[in-house]
């Protein structure tokens, strides 16, 4: 350290004083930039060998022809590992893929989907954002239950969602069926587009709370003054959502409908656990045909050339995100 | 006159008694309404676990079970025989599997993702901007397009169906994410209180590990309580990597019994209840600092 506590008590000689921090100032940024990469580095280490590594190699398994039963053939070596690269093919993974016809119809029924999901889930979580934001008793416990769909496994959150909505044994057929609503039992699952639906919706089951979250902490933010003055011009509820609550939650809005699109082009567990992209290829995404084709026919090479078609995309989203942060939110923070 | 009163008490979403009796009674029905929807499924799962299959089937079905059974929790403990037994039996082990990998992997971050994340918030070093561009990117990159790789990399260094191969495998996506949410956590530190501890006679790691890191508990505790939540949930990567029996984690397990059909779903739901309620009670215990961390390190960046 060179800031010496006992050097400013002491009395020193003028151009001593004058001098000490000038010799001091190139040293000090030097070793606090290489203090700063110390600490860094772990993590970036780590980051490049667990992401960034396996990031690239599988860019370059699209683009071979991937043999898992070969053995031999060309690799390299990695701190004495042998990691194997298989025959060079070119484009031709991508090619195949994009001829495939249900990559297309995969790909249309994605953007349902994303587009399903990113509306259900902006809006739930606005609603139920206003509606905890209101004042009332016990609002702090009401806060919590947000945060449990969220921090459920989506196999458990499928699992429970097969307890409603199964044709057997599901609550809700029994409630409806109860309450005089329906005749026979609905199946759900049966329909390939019911089927799609019920998968937004129980995404949205589970997402939708970060989203309230997001909205209530942006909520808070917003000065209590402004919904004063709103309401001693005469705003009625409405007026005030649309001219003060909206535009104060504008970022956070952007936010969360980046990250609910991301999200809903990644979807794979739910669809694992509820319909297996079935019935037929109904409930089949971009990220469950490029799964599927990866490790249930274990084709690696077509299947990492449909998964980084999503990459791509995730980077395009991540350039916007970034957008956002900079732009909106440095100036404000 | 009704309006200064409101005014002069401070306006945030209408205040609680100058509400009409008609808006209460709405803002009551939507209260129960989201309460319904947030927990109600949970409940049901749960009363299906204590409940028997027979009842279930019965229709009209009765929300309050007429028979309660804690059959199903035995029957995953090994304390009542079944004809499924065998794949019941791998629930506990698989749970202790999912223990030790969200355990490890958790500490790892705290451990790596905070000295970073704390560098990145206070330090300028070369490459700073484009490598938490990178981070960012990591951050939404879909995990399972590294899977192939894993696969095959874990195959090569023969760590396949280990628990450090999950270890690694889920570094890949909550490593990212540690070092964000503890940057923007630090940023929310004075960066007075590093300096007068560089004054006090502090070198820059003690001011780090002596000064700035006993202030941030609740900082770790968000970070620390996410990591090991997405860990404990995580399904594909497991049900991908670790294929062998007795190697995989709680979720694949949960996730094979489902939608079999020689098995109840009242102890299907059981598993999942017993499987939900570490990462519940853990995010319920430390909402406090999960939900401030978290929107934080999402809103600010």
């Amino acid at each position: 350290m060179t800031a010496d506590p006992t050097r400013s008590t002491l009395p020193q000689p003028l151009p001593g004083q004058a001098v000490a921090p000038r010799l001091h100032l190139p040293s000090i940024r030097l070793s606090e930039r290489w203090f700063a990469i110390l600490l860094v580095l772990p993590a970036i280490l780590g980051i490049f060998l667990v992401v960034l590594f396996p990031l690239l190699y599988s860019l370059w398994l699209s683009f071979t022809d991937v043999n898992l039963l070969r053995t031999t053939g060309p690799a390299i070596e990695l701190f004495g590992v042998r990691v194997p690269l298989f025959r060079w093919i070119g484009i031709q993974n991508y090619v195949r893929i994009l001829d495939d016809p249900l990559y297309w119809s995969s790909l249309w029924r994605t953007l349902y989907f994303v587009g399903a999901f990113v509306l259900e889930a902006t809006v739930m979580g606005m609603g139920m954002a206003l509606v905890l934001h209101e004042r009332f008793n016990g609002r702090p416990l009401m806060r919590s239950l947000l945060l449990i769909p969220w921090s459920l496994s989506r196999v458990v959150v499928g699992l429970l969602w097969v307890g409603i909505l199964d044709f057997e044994f599901g609550a809700l057929n029994g409630l409806l069926a109860k309450l005089g609503l329906i005749h026979g039992y609905i199946a759900f699952f049966k329909d390939g587009f019911s089927a799609l639906n019920v998968l937004v919706s129980v995404y949205m089951w589970n997402q939708a709370p970060f989203a309230a979250l997001l909205f209530l902490a942006g909520m808070q933010s917003v000065p209590e003054d402004l919904y004063s003055a709103a309401e001693v011009d005469g705003a009625d509820y409405w007026q005030r959502f649309r001219h003060v609550t909206l535009p104060a939650l504008r970022p956070i809005v952007f936010l969360v409908l980046v990250l609910a699109t991301v999200n809903g082009f990644l979807m794979l567990d739910l669809i694992y656990v509820l319909t297996m992209g079935g019935p037929g290829h109904d409930t089949t995404t971009v990220s469950w045909l490029g799964f599927q084709t990866t490790f249930t026919f274990f084709k690696f090479g077509p299947g990492t050339a449909i998964l980084y078609t999503l990459t791509a995309l995730c980077l395009l989203l991540t350039f916007v995100y970034q957008r956002l942060l900079l732009a909106r939110f440095e100036p404000e923070a | 006159m009704a309006t200064t009163a409101t005014v002069a008490r401070g306006y945030r979403g209408g205040s609680y008694r100058s509400r009409s009796a008609g808006s209460r009674l709405v803002l009551y029905g939507l209260l129960v309404a989201v309460a319904v929807w947030l927990i109600g499924p949970f409940v049901w799962l749960f009363i299906t676990s204590i409940s028997y299959q027979r009842n279930l089937m019965a229709r009209p079905l009765s929300f309050i079970p007429p028979e309660v059974t804690l059959d199903n929790y035995k029957m995953i403990f090994g304390l009542v025989r079944f004809h499924a037994e065998g794949q019941a039996a791998k629930i506990i082990p698989s749970m202790l599997n999912s223990l030790v990998v969200a355990s490890v992997v958790t500490a790892l971050n705290l451990v790596i993702g905070t000295t970073a994340g704390y560098a990145y918030a206070r330090y300028r070093f070369p490459l700073k901007t484009l490598s938490l561009f990178a981070l960012l990117f990591t951050r939404m990159l879909p995990t399972v397009v590294l899977i192939p790789a894993f696969f095959l990399m874990l195959r090569a260094l023969g760590l396949q169906n280990t628990l450090t191969g999950l270890v690694v495998a889920y570094c890949s996506f909550t490593l990212p994410f540690t070092v964000w949410i503890m940057k923007a956590y630090f940023e929310t530190i004075p960066a007075e209180l590093d300096k007068s501890a560089l004054v006090d006679g502090c070198n820059r790691l003690q001011a780090y590990l002596r000064v700035v890191l006993p202030v941030s508990g609740p900082g770790l505790v968000a970070g620390g309580a996410f990591t090991f939540m997405l860990c404990w949930n995580e399904f594909i990567v497991a049900q991908v990597l670790n294929t062998k029996p007795g190697t995989t984690t709680l979720p694949p397990v949960i996730a094979g019994m489902n939608g079999q059909i020689n098995i109840d779903y009242s102890v299907i739901a059981a598993s999942g209840f017993l499987g939900a309620l570490p990462a519940v009670l853990l995010v319920l215990f430390f909402q406090k600092y999960l939900v401030e961390g978290l929107t934080a390190g999402s809103v600010k960046g």
